[in-house]
C-alpha cells in the first residue's frame, strides 16, 4: 500500500545515505593498477632470471637498455608496439618526463659559467650522470611490468642520443626516419601540437623537421658502432618482416613471431600496453598497414612543393626525393653517405641549420 | 486494491478482500514477486551508486609506506637509501644559510658541502609535472625524483652519518621532501628582512624573481617567500621542522646550535663554535669559491651583518613596510624600528666582531 512504498522508499534513502557518508569517510581504496595482474605473468615467464624489479642497484649503468625515437609521426608508436609484443621485451607508454629531464641536462651543460659552479660545488658530471642514470632507470623500471630487456620510447629523448650513449654504454637505439612531408602532414591534418612548429604553416613545419631529424640522426651516426639503427617507416611498413628480423638481430633478440601480429597482444599480459591520451593509439591498435603511406600527396601547397629542397634538405639526404610527389616507397634510394660530423662531447644538442646543399645524386629522376 | 467477484457482493471499501476469486497461492505469489522485484531494483540501484562513487570520489593511494625504499649506489661499495637521516638547511638567501650549514659542516657527525644548485631545480620540474596525468604514475616519479637527490645529496661530497643539504628554496618543498624522506628534518632560517633584501641588492645577488633594483619588491617577495617556507614548516611538524632566527644564532651561537644539535639529535661538539677553523680541512668545511656567502663564512660568527641596512632603505619603503612586508610584524622584527632590538650578543663572541672590526673588514658593506 501507499504507506508501504512510502516507508520502503524512506529506508532506501536512509540507506542510500548512510552508505554514501561511510563511503565518503572510510575511503575507498583505490583499484590496483592494471599492471599488478601482469606480475603474475613476469613471474612465470621470467623464472630463470633472477632480476629484481624497482631497484636501482641491480640494474647500473651496463644496463642493455633501447631507446625508441625519432621525429614525432614517424612510426615510433608501431615501431615500440611491435617490440612490445616479442616476450622479452616491454617499452610502455611514452613516459613524458623524460625528454623534459633529458633537455633540462643539456641546458645545465651548455653555459660554460654553470658548469663551473656545478664542479664548485661537487655536483661533477660524474655525480650528474649517476643521478641522471638512477632516474631513468627509475622512471623505465617501474613505468610497466618486468621484462628482460626493458625499453623506453620518448620521441625526443634520442635528441640526447649521445648522451644517453655515453650513460647507458650497453643501450641500442632505434631512431624511426620517415618522409617529412607524410610526418608533416600528419602532424598537421590531426593537429599534433608540438611546441615550436607552427601547425599552420607547411613551410615552417617542414624546415623544423629538418632541422631536428638532422640533429637525431647526426648523433645516430655519431654514436659507437653498431648501437644505432635507423629504421624507415615505409620500409617497415612494406617489408614488415624483413625489417623486424634486421632489427631483432640489431637488438641481439631471438625472433618471435607475434612481433608481426603486435594487434592481437593488446591490453593483453605481456603485451602492448597502450595509453589513452596518446594521438596514435587509434592507428596502433590496427595491424600493420600501408594506408598513412602517401595521405600526404596533394594537400602541401604548390610553392612549398617548388622549393622543397631547399626548405627540408635531410629528405634528400634521407633518400626521399625531395621533387617526386610521392617517391616510390617500394624502392627506395639509400641514405646518402654521411658527412664527416666530429660531436663534442657534450653536443647533444640540436645542431645548427647548415646552410651547404645537399649532394643530389644524377639519377634522381624528376617526376 | 479490490477484487470484484464475481458474484453480485458490492465491495467494501478498507477492508480485506475476502474474494476467493484468484487462488490464495497465486495471489500471494503475485504480491511477495513485485515486492522481490522491487527489492532488487533497489539493491541493482544502490550497487551502481556505490560502483559510480567509486570513480567520482577520491580514492585512498596505497600506503607509500609499503613500499621499499629507493636505493642508489654512490660510488664503489656506498650505498645510500631513502630513508637515511637527512637534514634539509634552507630560507630566503641571504638569511644565514651558508652560516648555519659551515657551523654543522664543523661537527664530525654532519657534512652539508655547497648548494648543489640542481636540486631545487628538480623539485620545480616536478612540481610542473604533478598536474599531470600522463606519463608516469606518481609513485614511479616520486621514486625517481628520490634517487636523483639521494646521488645527488650523497654524491657531491663525503660521506657523514649525517648528510645534510643546504639549497635556500628547498624549503618551500619541505613537506614533498619529507614525504620522500621519511627521516628527514628541516632547518628554515629566518632573518629581518630588510636585512636579507638590503644584502642582496648591495652585493647585487641575482635571485630569482626578484628585481634588485627594487627594495619594494624584494621585500614583498621576501615575505611571500617567507610565509610559503614557513607554512610548509608548520605543515611538517615542530618534531622535524625547526625555525632558527639569524639574529639570534649570530648573537647567542652557543645556546642556539644546542637546540639545534639537541633537534637533530646529535651530542654537542665544541668545533661547531669555530667552523672557520674546519674550513677546507677533511670531515670539515668545504667551501665553493662562486658562492656569494664565502667571503663572509670564512670569518668566525660575528654581528657585523645585523644593522648593516640601516639607513639604507628608502623612506617611501619605510613609510609602508608594514604593508609591504607583513611577515616582519608576523615574526616579531618590529617594521618601524630601525633597527629593532636584536638582543645583546654573547660577551665572547663580541670578541670575534671588536677583533674583526679592529682587522678591518675586507668588504666594505
Amino acid at each position: 500500500m501507499r504507506g508501504q512504498k512510502v516507508s520502503m522508499l524512506l529506508g532506501c534513502a536512509l540507506l542510500c545515505s548512510a552508505s554514501l557518508l561511510y563511503l565518503g569517510l572510510s575511503g575507498i581504496d583505490c583499484p590496483p593498477p592494471d599492471h599488478a595482474h601482469r606480475h603474475t605473468w613476469a613471474d612465470a615467464h621470467l623464472g630463470s632470471t633472477n632480476q629484481s624489479q624497482a631497484s636501482p642497484i641491480y640494474y647500473g649503468e651496463d644496463t642493455p637498455l633501447i631507446f625508441i625515437g625519432g621525429f614525432p609521426r614517424s612510426g615510433t608508436t608501431l615501431m615500440r608496439a611491435m617490440l612490445d609484443a616479442h616476450n622479452a621485451v616491454r617499452c610502455g607508454e611514452e613516459t613524458r618526463v623524460i625528454p623534459r629531464l633529458l633537455a633540462m641536462r643539456a641546458t645545465w651543460s651548455r653555459s660554460a659559467r654553470e658548469r663551473v659552479r656545478l664542479d664548485e660545488a661537487g655536483v661533477t658530471d660524474q655525480v650528474l650522470d649517476s643521478a641522471m642514470r638512477a632516474f631513468l632507470l627509475e622512471v623505465i623500471i617501474g613505468h610497466g611490468e618486468p621484462a628482460a630487456r626493458l625499453c623506453n620510447k620518448d620521441p625526443f629523448a634520442l635528441k640526447s642520443l649521445s648522451y644517453l650513449a655515453r650513460i647507458f654504454p650497453q643501450a641500442k637505439f632505434v631512431l624511426m626516419l620517415r618522409d617529412g612531408r607524410a610526418t608533416v602532414h600528419s602532424m598537421i591534418s590531426r593537429k599534433v601540437t608540438i611546441s615550436g612548429f607552427d601547425l599552420t604553416s607547411y613551410r615552417d613545419c617542414l624546415t623544423k623537421w629538418s632541422r631536428a631529424v638532422e640533429g637525431m640522426y647526426s648523433q645516430c651516426q655519431g654514436a659507437p658502432e653498431g648501437s644505432c639503427l635507423p629504421v624507415r617507416y615505409e620500409q617497415l611498413v612494406l617489408h614488415p618482416e624483413v625489417e623486424m628480423r634486421k632489427l631483432l638481430s640489431f637488438l641481439g633478440l631471438p625472433w618471435d613471431p607475434a612481433v608481426l601480429h603486435h594487434e592481437d597482444l593488446i591490453g593483453k599480459a605481456g603485451g602492448v600496453s597502450l595509453s589513452k591520451v596518446e594521438r596514435s593509439t587509434d592507428q596502433v591498435v590496427n595491424p600493420v598497414n600501408t594506408d598513412a603511406l602517401s595521405k600526404w600527396v596533394g594537400h602541401i601547397p604548390s610553392d612549398v612543393l617548388r622549393e622543397m629542397d631547399d626548405i627540408a634538405p635531410m629528405l634528400a639526404r634521407l633518400g626521399y626525393d625531395p621533387l617526386a610527389n610521392p617517391p616510390d616507397y617500394a624502392r627506395p634510394d639509400p641514405i646518402i653517405a654521411p658527412k664527416n660530423y666530429t660531436l663534442a662531447d657534450d653536443d647533444f644538442l640540436l645542431l645548427s641549420f647548415r646552410e651547404q646543399k645537399p649532394y643530389i645524386p644524377v639519377r634522381w629522376r624528376r617526376r | 486494491m479490490l477484487y470484484l467477484n464475481t458474484s453480485s457482493q458490492a465491495p467494501y471499501l478498507g477492508a480485506l478482500p475476502e474474494s476467493t476469486s484468484l487462488p490464495l497461492l497465486q495471489q500471494v505469489m503475485r504480491v511477495s514477486a513485485r515486492r522481490v522485484l522491487t527489492g532488487l531494483l533497489i539493491l541493482g540501484g544502490i550497487s551502481t551508486l556505490t560502483q559510480f562513487l567509486r570513480f567520482c570520489l577520491p580514492c585512498r593511494q596505497p600506503s607509500q609506506g609499503a613500499g621499499e625504499p629507493v636505493t642508489v649506489l654512490v660510488r664503489d661499495g656506498w650505498r645510500v637509501s631513502s630513508d637515511v637521516p637527512l637534514v634539509f638547511v634552507g630560507g630566503v638567501p641571504r638569511s644565514g644559510t651558508t652560516l648555519m650549514r659551515a657551523m654543522l659542516d664543523a661537527h664530525p657527525a654532519v657534512r652539508c658541502g655547497e648548494e648543489t644548485r640542481v636540486v631545487p631545480r628538480i623539485l620545480g620540474l616536478k612540481l610542473g609535472w604533478a598536474a599531470e596525468k600522463e606519463g608516469v604514475s606518481t609513485k614511479v616519479l616520486d621514486r625517481a625524483v628520490t634517487a636523483f637527490l639521494l646521488q645527488i645529496i650523497a654524491g657531491h661530497g663525503e660521506p657523514a652519518p649525517l648528510l645534510c643539504n643546504k639549497d635556500p628554496f628547498t624549503l618551500k618543498s619541505a613537506k614533498y621532501l619529507a614525504h620522500l624522506f621519511p627521516n628527514s628534518k628541516f632547518l628554515l632560517m629566518l632573518r629581518d628582512g630588510r636585512a636579507a633584501v638590503y644584502s642582496m641588492i648591495s652585493r647585487r645577488v641575482t635571485i630569482g624573481g626578484f628585481d634588485l633594483s627594487s627594495y619594494r619588491d624584494c621585500l614583498a617577495k621576501w615575505s611571500g617567500a617567507t610565509q610559503a617556507m614557513l607554512t610548509q614548516c608548520t605543515q611538517v611538524g615542530s618534531k622535524r621542522c625547526l625555525a632558527v632566527r639569524y639574529e639570534r644564532l649570530v648573537l647567542h651561537p652557543r645556546s642556539t646550535l644546542q637546540t639545534v644539535l639537541k633537534f637533530l639529535g646529535l651530542p654537542w661538539h665544541e668545533g661547531v663554535l669555530h667552523h672557520e677553523e674546519a674550513i677546507g680541512k677533511p670531515g670539515g668545511v668545504s667551501l665553493s669559491k662562486t658562492e656569494r656567502s664565502t667571503d663572509q663564512v670564512m670569518r668566525p660568527v660575528n654581528l657585523d651583518a645585523l644593522t648593516r641596512w640601516v639607513g639604507h632603505m628608502p623612506p617611501d619603503v619605510m613609510a609602508d613596510m608594514d604593508a609591504i612586508a607583513p611577515m616582519l610584524g608576523r615574526l616579531g622584527y618590529d617594521p618601524r624600528a630601525n633597527p629593532p632590538n636584536y638582543g645583546q650578543s654573547d660577551p665572547q663572541f663580541l670578541n670575534n666582531t671588536q677583533r674583526m672590526s679592529m682587522k678591518g673588514s675586507q668588504t666594505e658593506r
